[in-house]
C-alpha cells in the first residue's frame, strides 16, 4: 500500500486555523442577519399618528348621509382602506366583520373603498358579509389625505378623532386586538 | 384541483430529492453500482417533478385560474399573455418555484452528463445537489406554497409588479440571474465531493471548472442585463447603484471569477487545491446569502420581496450550509495535497495569486458595505446607508488594479524568467498604454482615475490582442488563410485559452466604458412648456407636445421631444409616464437614443397634460452602449471556452 493511500485511511486532522478563520467570518455575519430578521424596511410610519385625523365627508355605498370625521367622534373608530381586487383585504375581511359585530356600538368600523367600482364592492359584500358602512372615495381624496401607500391600510382613531395607530397590510386577530387597546377598547 | 395537483408535484419533488440525497450519501460510502443507478433515478425524478410543477403554474397563470393562490396574488385578466407568463418569477412564491425548475434542470443535466464519469466523486456530488433541492422543495411545500387553494375563487387578480410589465429586458434578466445563481449549486456539490473524498485530482478539475464557468457566464450576463434594465426603465440615467441586491449578485460573481482563475493554477501546477475549493464553496454560500437578502425583507431595495416565513427558513439553510462548508474545510482541507509549488518570483503564477487576493479583497469590501448598515441599525437603532461614495472609493482602485493585472499577468511567462525576458514581456505593451492615454488626453479626459483606467486599458488591450493573435499568426505561418485560422483556433484544441482571452477583451472594454461613462457624462434638468428648448452637450431639445395613450393594461402620458445636433434634425424621442391598472404610482420609461460613442438619455421627472408642462432630465452618457456590447463579447468568449475539447483531438 502506498503512503498516500495509507494516509487517506487515517482520520484527517482538524485544521484549526481554517476553522477559526471560518468562524471569524461566519459568526458575525450570521449574528447580524439574525438581529435584523424581525425588521421590516417596508414599515411605513405615518406622520399622522398622534395627530388629529384629516377631515373627510364621504358618501356611503347604497345611499344615506355622508359620513364625516365629526360624525365619528364620541367613540373610537376604525378606518379600513380596502378594495375587492386586493387579496389581503379579502383575507382580513371576515375578521373585521366579526369584530364589528361583536363590539357593537363600542366602536365604529368604516371601510373606505380604494380605487374600485361600486358594482364590484356590492357583489363582494353580498358574498362575504357586511357589518359596517363602506364609503365611496371619489378621486381617492381621503386616501391621499391619509397618505395611503397600498391596501389594506387601517387607521385607529380615538374618541376625540385623533389617530392613535396605523396598520399596514392585512390585520390578524392579535394585531387588531393590540391596536384596539390603543384606542381604549378591551375586545 | 389545479392547486392540489401542484402541491402533489411539489411533494413528489421533495420526496425524490430527500430519498436521492440519502441514497446518494449511502452509495458514496458503500460504493454500490445499484445505489448509484437509484440515486440517478431520484435525481431525474426530482427534475421531472419540478418541471411539471412549473409547467402547471404557467398553465394556471395563462388560464387565469384564480383558484391557485399564486395566480390570485399576481394574475390579472387585464394583462397580456406575455406578462401573465413572466409573472411566474415576478413575486416571492413563484420565484422560488422557478428556482425549483432551474435547480431541477441543472441537477438533471449535470447528473446525466456525468453518469459514467468520476465514480468516486459523483454519488457525493449528486447527494449534495439533491440535499439543496430538498431544501427548496421543502420551502415550496411549506413556507412558500404557491399552490395553496383559494376559496371562494376571486373573479380577478391585481396583476404583477408594474416594473415587471414595463420592459422586455425584465423577461430576460431574472431567468439569467437564476441560471447563474442556482447553477452555483453544481460546483458546490462537486467541491463538497472533492472534500468528502479528500481528493481533487487533475481529471476532476475539468468538470469543476466547466460547471463553474457555465453559471458564471449566466451570472455575468444577468448582472449586466439588470444594469441595462435599470438604465432603460428606472429613469435616473445610471446602471449601477450599489443597491444591496445588486451587490448580492455581484458578490458570488467576484468569488466565482477568483475561483475560475485559481482553478487554472490548480490545473497547471497542482497547487491551491484547498483555496480553489474554498472559493467555490464561498460562491455558493454568497448566492444563498443573496437569496436571503432579497427574500427576507431585511434589505430595502427595488428587488426586495415582502416579509414572510421564507426569510427565516432561508437563513436556517444558510447557517446549515455555512456550518457544512466550514466544518468540511476544517476537517478535509489538509487532505487536498499540493502536487507542486509556486516560486516566489515575478511570474504569471505569482500574479494569479495577486489576482485572487484582489478579488477576495473586493468581495470583503462589498460584503462589508452591504452588511455594515444592518450592524449599525441593530446596535444603535439608526438607519444609515454606506452609499455610493464608500463603494466608489473602494471599487475604483480595485477595478483599475484588476485591469492592469489582466495585462501584466498574461504578458509574463509561466515560472521563473530572466530580466531580459521580463523586459521583453512587459515593455512593448507600454505603447498601447501611451496611445490610449494620448487619445484620451486629446479628446479632453482630465479626470485622473479615468486617465489611469484608459492607460491601463491600452496596456491590457495590447497584451490581450497579442495573445489572441499569436495562435492565428502561428497558423498563418503554416500558410493558412486568416478566416480559416480564426475558425480553427476558436474550434480547435486551443479554444479554451482563445475563449478566455476573448472574455478578457470584453472585460477590458467593460471596465474602460464604466470609467468613461461614470466620469465624462453631461446632464441638464429643465422645466419646459410646449415649444420651449433646452440644450445638453451638443444636442438641442425641443418640447413638441404631449400625447395620451390608452393601452390594454396601462395608460401612458408621452412627451414628444425633438432632437437636433448642430442644426441637423435627429428625430423625436418619446420618454413617458405609464399608469398601470390598479397601481397607484406612475412608472416612467426614459427614451434613449444610442450612437456609437454616446447615448442621449431623456427621462420625464413630471408631466402635466392639462398645462402642457414637462420636467425633463436630459443626460449625455458616453460609452454606455459599449458595456452591453462587451458583455456579449464576454459571453461569447466564455461559450467558446466552455465547449468541451475532446481529448482525442489534442495535437
Amino acid at each position: 500500500m502506498s503512503k498516500g493511500a495509507a494516509e487517506a485511511n487515517q482520520p484527517s486532522p482538524l485544521n484549526r486555523r481554517v476553522l477559526l478563520v471560518g468562524l471569524a467570518v461566519v459568526a458575525p455575519l450570521v449574528a447580524v442577519l439574525f438581529m435584523n430578521l424581525g425588521r421590516n424596511p417596508h414599515a411605513i410610519g405615518s406622520p399622522l399618528v398622534g395627530r388629529a385625523a384629516p377631515d373627510f365627508a364621504l358618501r356611503p355605498m347604497g345611499g344615506g348621509e355622508p359620513v364625516t370625521l365629526a360624525s365619528l367622534r364620541g367613540r373610537p373608530a376604525v378606518l379600513n382602506f380596502w378594495a375587492t381586487w386586493c387579496v389581503p383585504c379579502f383575507e382580513e375581511h371576515p375578521l373585521l366583520v366579526r369584530a364589528a359585530r361583536s363590539l357593537g356600538d363600542r366602536v365604529q368600523f368604516v371601510g373606505v373603498i380604494y380605487e374600485d367600482s361600486e358594482e364590484q364592492v356590492r357583489g363582494f359584500l353580498a358574498r362575504q358579509g357586511e357589518a359596517y358602512p363602506s364609503l365611496v372615495d371619489p378621486g381617492s381624496r381621503a386616501a391621499i389625505a391619509y397618505g395611503i401607500f397600498g391596501v389594506p391600510e387601517t387607521y385607529f382613531l380615538d374618541a376625540e378623532g385623533r389617530i392613535a395607530a396605523k396598520h399596514v397590510g392585512p390585520l390578524d386577530a392579535a394585531s387588531l386586538a393590540a391596536k384596539l387597546r390603543l384606542v381604549g377598547l378591551q375586545p | 384541483m389545479t392547486a392540489a395537483l401542484g402541491r402533489s408535484l411539489v411533494l413528489l419533488a421533495l420526496l425524490a430529492s430527500t430519498l436521492g440525497a440519502v441514497v446518494g450519501g449511502a452509495t458514496a460510502v458503500r460504493r454500490s453500482a445499484a445505489g448509484w443507478t437509484l440515486t440517478r433515478r431520484f435525481a431525474y425524478l426530482f427534475a421531472a417533478a419540478m418541471l411539471a410543477a412549473n409547467a402547471l403554474m404557467v398553465w394556471a397563470l395563462l388560464a387565469r385560474d384564480f383558484s391557485v393562490s399564486y395566480v390570485a396574488q399576481v394574475g390579472s385578466r387585464a394583462v397580456p399573455n406575455w406578462v401573465a407568463f413572466v409573472s411566474l418569477w415576478s413575486s416571492l412564491e413563484g420565484s422560488i418555484l422557478f428556482w425549483g425548475l432551474v435547480i431541477g434542470g441543472y441537477v438533471g443535466v449535470a447528473t446525466w452528463a456525468n453518469r459514467d464519469k468520476h465514480p468516486e466523486y459523483m454519488p457525493w456530488a449528486v447527494a449534495v445537489w439533491l440535499a439543496c433541492g430538498a431544501f427548496f422543495s421543502f420551502l415550496l411545500a411549506g413556507p412558500a406554497q404557491p399552490f395553496a387553494s383559494v376559496s371562494p375563487v376571486p373573479p380577478d387578480g391585481p396583476g404583477p409588479n408594474p416594473l415587471l410589465q414595463n420592459h422586455l429586458l425584465m423577461v430576460v434578466h431574472p431567468p439569467f440571474l437564476y441560471l447563474g445563481y442556482v447553477g452555483m449549486t453544481i460546483p458546490f456539490g462537486l467541491a463538497s465531493a472533492a472534500l468528502l473524498t479528500g481528493r481533487l485530482g487533475h481529471d476532476f478539475l475539468r468538470p469543476l471548472r466547466t460547471w463553474l464557468m457555465l453559471p458564471w457566464t449566466f451570472l455575468t450576463v444577468a448582472i449586466v442585463l439588470g444594469g441595462w434594465w435599470a438604465y432603460e426603465v428606472l429613469g435616473w440615467g445610471g446602471y449601477w447603484a450599489w443597491d444591496p441586491v445588486e451587490n448580492a449578485s455581484f458578490l458570488p460573481w467576484l468569488t466565482a471569477t477568483a475561483a475560475l482563475h485559481s482553478a487554472v493554477l490548480t490545473e497547471r501546477k497542482g497547487v491551491l487545491k484547498g483555496w480553489t475549493v474554498t472559493l467555490v464553496l464561498a460562491t455558493f454560500l454568497l448566492t444563498i446569502l443573496g437569496t436571503f437578502m432579497t427574500r427576507s425583507g431585511v434589505f430595502n431595495s427595488v428587488h426586495s420581496f415582502t416579509q414572510s416565513a421564507i426569510g427565516p427558513t432561508i437563513l436556517v439553510f444558510l447557517v446549515l450550509a455555512l456550518v457544512w462548508s466550514v466544518a468540511l474545510l476544517a476537517l478535509r482541507i489538509d487532505r487536498l495535497e499540493a502536487d507542486g509549488a509556486i516560486e516566489p518570483v515575478l511570474s504569471r503564477d505569482a500574479l494569479f495569486l495577486v489576482n485572487n487576493l484582489l478579488f477576495v479583497l473586493f468581495t470583503f469590501t462589498v460584503l462589508l458595505g452591504t452588511v455594515f448598515p444592518l450592524l449599525v441599525e441593530a446596535t444603535r437603532g439608526v438607519q444609515m446607508s454606506v452609499g455610493r461614495p464608500y463603494f466608489d472609493r473602494m471599487a475604483v482602485p480595485l477595478g483599475v488594479a484588476l485591469l492592469l493585472l489582466m495585462g501584466v499577468g498574461p504578458a509574463l511567462p509561466w515560472g521563473r524568467a530572466t530580466p531580459a525576458q521580463l523586459k521583453q514581456a512587459l515593455v512593448p505593451p507600454l505603447a498601447g498604454a501611451a496611445i490610449a492615454a494620448g487619445i484620451a488626453a486629446l479628446v479632453g479626459v482630465r479626470q485622473p482615475w479615468t486617465l489611469v483606467a484608459l492607460a491601463f486599458g491600452g496596456y491590457t488591450a495590447q497584451v490581450t490582442l497579442r495573445e489572441l493573435w499569436l495562435p492565428l499568426a502561428r497558423r498563418r505561418a503554416h500558410g493558412e488563410q486568416l478566416g480559416r485560422a480564426l475558425a480553427a483556433t476558436a474550434w480547435g484544441s486551443g479554444r479554451r485559452r482563445f475563449g478566455s482571452y476573448v472574455v478578457h477583451a470584453g472585460a477590458v472594454i467593460v471596465i474602460v466604458a464604466i470609467a468613461v461613462s461614470s466620469t465624462m457624462g453631461q446632464s441638464r434638468e429643465a422645466q419646459l412648456r410646449v415649444g420651449e428648448k433646452t440644450e445638453v452637450g451638443a444636442y438641442t431639445l425641443t418640447f413638441l407636445g404631449i400625447d395620451q395613450l390608452r393601452e390594454p393594461h396601462r395608460d401612458a402620458v408621452v412627451a414628444r421631444v425633438g432632437v437636433s445636433r448642430g442644426g441637423r434634425d435627429l428625430g423625436v424621442l418619446s420618454p413617458r409616464m405609464n399608469q398601470y391598472e390598479r397601481q397607484r404610482e406612475p412608472v416612467g420609461t426614459p427614451a434613449v437614443r444610442s450612437s456609437l460613442f454616446e447615448d442621449l438619455y431623456l427621462s420625464v421627472m413630471n408631466i402635466d397634460p392639462a398645462n402642457g408642462t414637462l420636467g425633463l432630465l436630459a443626460l449625455v452618457n458616453p460609452m454606455v452602449g459599449w458595456i452591453w456590447g462587451a458583455t456579449a463579447l464576454m459571453a461569447l468568449g466564455s461559450l467558446v471556452a466552455l465547449v468541451p475539447v475532446r481529448v482525442g483531438t489534442r495535437p
